[in-house]
């Protein structure tokens, strides 16, 4: 039974229980974590989508990939390509109204996350 | 919790607060641009878009045309009667499309119906003339007293048929039904 038993396991390498920097994760993880767990990063998201979509800034990204893609031909085209077109774009042309809103939102989260 | 309330009551917490709100916000900006990218990606990939289809084929197509019309071969001089246009048609010089006439009812040649409906009419030159010249032709005879002939190809009988009509119809310009036809 024994020598089943050790057979069969195939355990990673335990990990150094000396090196305290790997267990403890980033600020930014911790709050990422607490955002997904209170459901508010899904709410987050929503809201920007929906403001961003209201604000023509949705139809403005689409523009670009379908110039892109009939520039290229549309089988030559990859998801990576597509992003990295619109990324520069994307974020300079956010309206500073819903930014700025968002911001606020976040720092209120993070304050009361902190209580 | 004692790390985050020690960063709410110290002022270099605001700066780390609001490094972290960007850090969130710019998370969730590329994860919505992620989005955008992979849906028309989706649709790209999937053709599901007819019109850029659509698009690609009108520039091939047109494309196409053109180095049609660059050929020699296709020119009218060579080709005589049958000109081919640039989508490599070719029409013959008199419409032959065949209809009826909506006013006299014969069978009529498209390329012929311009001419056939100013007679049929009565609009043209001709018709006016007949029209005018049969009408007097019948006062005429009848202030004569001469008897009415019976052959007359523009008949008076017409005329006095228009006119017994009770119709307030003009005499020229105007038919009632099955008008006379120049041969």
């Amino acid at each position: 039974m024994l020598k089943n038993r050790r057979q069969s396991v195939n355990r990673p390498p335990t990990p150094d229980l000396t090196d305290d920097q790997a267990k403890v994760p980033t600020l930014q993880e911790v709050i990422n974590i607490k955002l997904i767990e209170s459901g508010e990063k899904e709410q987050l998201m929503e809201l920007v989508r929906e403001k961003l979509t209201e604000c023509g800034w949705k139809d403005e990204m689409e523009t670009i990939c379908r110039a892109y893609i009939k520039k290229q031909g549309r089988k030559n085209v990859t998801l990576d390509e597509l992003v990295r077109v619109i990324t520069p774009k994307g974020r300079a042309s956010i309206p500073d109204s819903i930014k700025a809103e968002l911001l606020q939102r976040i720092r209120t989260f993070l304050v009361s996350a902190a209580l | 919790n004692m790390f985050f309330v020690m960063l709410v009551i110290f002022p270099m917490s605001i700066v780390v607060c609001v490094q972290l709100a960007l850090h969130v916000f710019g998370d969730l900006l590329d994860s919505i641009i992620v989005d955008v990218a992979s849906e028309c990606h989706r649709i790209a990939r999937l053709g599901l878009e007819r019109k850029l289809d659509e698009e690609e084929e009108e520039l091939r197509l047109s494309a196409q045309a053109r180095a049609r019309i660059a050929d020699p071969s296709n020119n009218v001089e060579a080709n005589g009667k049958y000109v081919v246009d640039i989508f490599g048609q070719t029409h013959p010089p008199v419409a032959n499309e065949i209809f009826d006439c909506m006013n006299c009812g014969r069978s009529i040649m498209a390329g012929r119906f311009a001419p056939h409906l100013e007679k049929c009419m009565g609009k043209g030159r001709k018709a006016r003339l007949k029209a005018t010249r049969s009408s007097t032709a019948a006062q005429n005879r009848y202030s004569r007293g001469s008897p009415v002939s019976t052959y007359s190809p523009y008949s008076s009988t017409a005329s006095i048929n228009r006119l017994s009509n009770g119709n307030p119809r003009v005499a020229t310009g105007e038919c009632s039904n099955g008008t006379v036809e120049e041969p």
